[in-house]
């Protein structure tokens, strides 16, 4: 778990390294990046830098507000880069760093068409159907690039739209559409995502194990029960009940699958803070919060539960070395 | 790194006179980056609760300015005396951590009541600043530094905006943060406390470049019709200058690395910082956090390099609202910077030609 440079510091902060030599231990052990090492981030960066900027220039391109282009003006000028974009991928493939980078930039184009579309016929959509409408179309383009970013800039979107679906129709059907099933729907996309990618990933498709992507969605699908556990516990308005039960449930499932399946401290730590939250929401509730003591009770339990847990990360770190 | 893989480590630089003594047990590393936050947000709660307890017992301290000081002061002093007793007990550090916390909060309450006037915001940040730059001297734990770092390099960036120098903050703080960033594995027994510094200026430059801009008039709106007025020549010049701070960084880098100028990689390097540098005249959060991208990177800071690239993303949504262009101008620099950098690619395929057999997977 822990990195060849996060032991070499350590051996350096205990003086296990001579003075002034902790560059050579990192130059001998190859931590630093070599000539080779180099090139390659240049490349990676030159590429992806270049193909982000690129499509927001596009994207800022198409939302100017024109006056002076025709209909047909502005749709040749979000569609012909899509194709001219796509061309370059038929000619690279998919399965070459510059062929994945063209097809993020295609997606990226296809979000910009959308939006023309519906300034141009002003179709009456609401902005979260933009962003589901995007998902839809890059769909394709996502399953075919085997790339992990792109399935995350994909989650996104649907994220995005989940968000802005209950912002636009929350106000307009409050009874139905409260704060919770936002959460609930978010909880439960994010949580499908989770289960099926690590599952995929574990089956052996190298390209899926991206742990920096899985690490996301965990702390998405962790950051709506962690919310939906103090949604219950807080009782606003009314709720189902349900947020504390399946808050133990992702806990006990988090922590079986990342202790002793997956192992992934990220996780554990995130669900430890967790369980800080929940926990000190549930007990401070039955106190009174004008109390001294409640209040010197509550800051020391805090302190102790994450000095636990912090020991306890700390172990399983060592572990993974042991 | 596996055990095994950590003995043949160790056995390899014993071998060149790297390492003395003993191959130290798992158990005496430090923590990963995320537990380390984890016990950070812990931390912040604790001393919220705590400053309740203060405010719920002795209500007299929270009304009064000097009793907010004294007390205060107390909190942070006996944190460092606890940081200090028992570095290595995890309980101790984290109540000490929380405790530092809550008596920083308990000083700048205090502070903030003695300053009035158009002296108010960098009167109360340059105290803040000072007062953090202290502890961070002072009080040796790790997550406590760079708590320490961030927030007093932040308070710096308040009082130069309050100042009128508001352009050249990122500048300055993305300067700041190279300035050490280069020097980390050369300071030998300060390079604990030297990394610490590290992410708590990165910290700071990455929410400098990032904030830069529209969300900038959250920073702006403190001010008055004080400090120094330096207008359109001023904002060319704060830009400027994170061009050269960008310019630096790669220089610097190349020199680390033993390479000419003029050596295909010397040329690569100083191609792209010119063109994102060039870019960064209009939209200038590109240059600080692609400065903190690259010298993360050289440094093998995986969590600096992840966390910075989130920033450049963070930054380009937030220029996209910024007013202080237009859309079409936005539209055809980020185009033409885009352009240039996938040309830049392509020149280097020639200046810089990858070893034979040594590269899979690319166009």
């Amino acid at each position: 778990m822990k990195s060849m440079r996060g032991d070499l510091l350590d051996w350096s902060d205990q003086g296990r390294i001579p003075a002034g030599r902790l560059r050579e231990a990192l130059d001998a052990a190859g931590v630093l990046p070599g000539a080779d090492a180099w090139r390659r981030f240049l490349d990676r960066m030159l590429l992806f830098m270049g193909v982000v900027l690129l499509g927001a220039g596009m994207i800022f391109f198409l939302a100017y507000n024109w006056n002076d282009l025709g209909r047909y003006a502005k749709f040749a000028l979000a569609e012909v880069p899509i194709l001219a974009v796509l061309a370059v991928v038929w000619r690279l493939g998919v399965d070459s760093l510059a062929g994945k980078a063209a097809l993020l930039l295609a997606s990226l184009l296809a979000g910009a068409l959308l939006a023309l579309v519906g300034q141009t016929y002003q179709t009456g959509a609401d902005t979260f159907e933009l962003f589901a409408a995007w998902a839809a179309v890059i769909l394709p383009w996502v399953l075919v690039a085997r790339f992990a970013a792109l399935w995350i800039a994909w989650l996104a979107l649907l994220n995005v739209a989940v968000a802005l679906y209950f912002h636009t129709l929350g106000w307009l059907w409050g009874m139905f559409f409260s704060p919770e099933k936002m959460l609930w729907l978010l909880f439960a996309l994010n949580t499908a995502a989770l289960v099926a990618w690590e599952g995929l990933a574990a089956t052996g498709i190298e390209w899926l194990r991206e742990r920096w992507a899985l690490r996301l969605v965990a702390t998405a699908s962790g950051g709506a029960i962690t919310a939906l556990g103090l949604y219950d516990i807080l009782d606003w308005r009314e709720t189902s009940h349900w947020g504390v039960p399946l808050w133990f449930a992702w806990i006990a499932a988090a922590y079986y699958a990342y202790r002793h399946w997956l192992r992934d401290v990220f996780v554990l730590a995130a669900g430890v803070l967790s369980v800080i939250v929940v926990t000190t929401t549930a007990l401070a509730k039955q106190m009174p919060m004008r109390d001294a003591g409640a209040l010197l009770f509550l800051g020391l339990l805090v302190i102790g539960m994450s000095a636990a847990g912090g020991y306890w990360l700390k172990r399983v770190v060592a572990e993974e070395g042991a | 790194m596996s055990a095994t893989a950590r003995d043949a480590l160790w056995a390899k630089l014993r071998g060149q006179g790297l390492v003395e003594g003993e191959l130290p047990a798992p158990g005496e590393t430090r923590a990963p980056w995320f537990v380390r936050l984890m016990l950070g947000i812990a931390g912040w709660i604790g001393a919220f609760f705590l400053l309740g307890f203060v405010g719920a017992a002795f209500a007299f301290v929270l009304q009064s300015s000097a009793a907010s000081f004294v007390a205060g002061a107390c909190a942070c002093a006996a944190a460092v005396v606890i940081f200090r007793a028992a570095p290595r007990n995890d309980f101790i550090a984290q109540f000490g951590l929380a405790v530092s916390l809550a008596g920083q909060v308990l000083l700048v309450m205090a502070v903030g009541k003695w300053f009035s006037g158009p002296s108010v915001v960098v009167g109360v940040a340059l105290y803040i600043a000072l007062q953090q730059a202290l502890l961070f001297v002072l009080a040796p734990n790790y997550l406590h530094r760079v708590w320490a770092a961030w927030s007093g390099a932040l308070a710096a960036a308040y009082a130069l905006v309050d100042m009128g120098l508001y352009a050249f903050v990122p500048a300055l703080m993305t300067a700041a943060f190279v300035g050490v960033a280069l020097r980390e594995f050369d300071l030998a027994r300060y390079g604990a406390i030297a990394r610490a510094g590290v992410y708590g200026l990165a910290l700071a430059a990455m929410q400098a470049a990032v904030m830069h801009g529209g969300l900038s008039g959250v920073l702006i709106g403190l001010r008055g019709d004080h400090g120094l007025s330096l207008g359109e020549a001023g904002i060319w010049l704060g830009r400027l200058a994170s061009l050269a701070v960008l310019l630096w960084a790669v220089v610097e880098l190349l020199r680390r690395e033993g390479l000419a100028l003029s050596s295909g990689q010397g040329r690569v390097g100083l191609a792209g910082a010119l063109i994102l540098g060039a870019a960064s005249i209009k939209a200038p959060g590109v240059a600080p956090t692609v400065a903190i991208l690259i010298v993360g990177y050289a440094n093998t800071d995986r969590a600096l390099t992840g966390l910075d690239s989130f920033a450049l993303l963070g930054y380009l949504s937030h220029y996209y609202y910024s007013l202080q262009t237009t859309l079409l101008e936005k539209s055809a620099l980020l185009a033409a910077a885009g352009v240039a950098l996938l040309a830049a690619r392509l020149a280097m395929r020639s200046w810089w030609p990858a070893p034979k057999g040594g590269e899979t997977g690319h166009a």
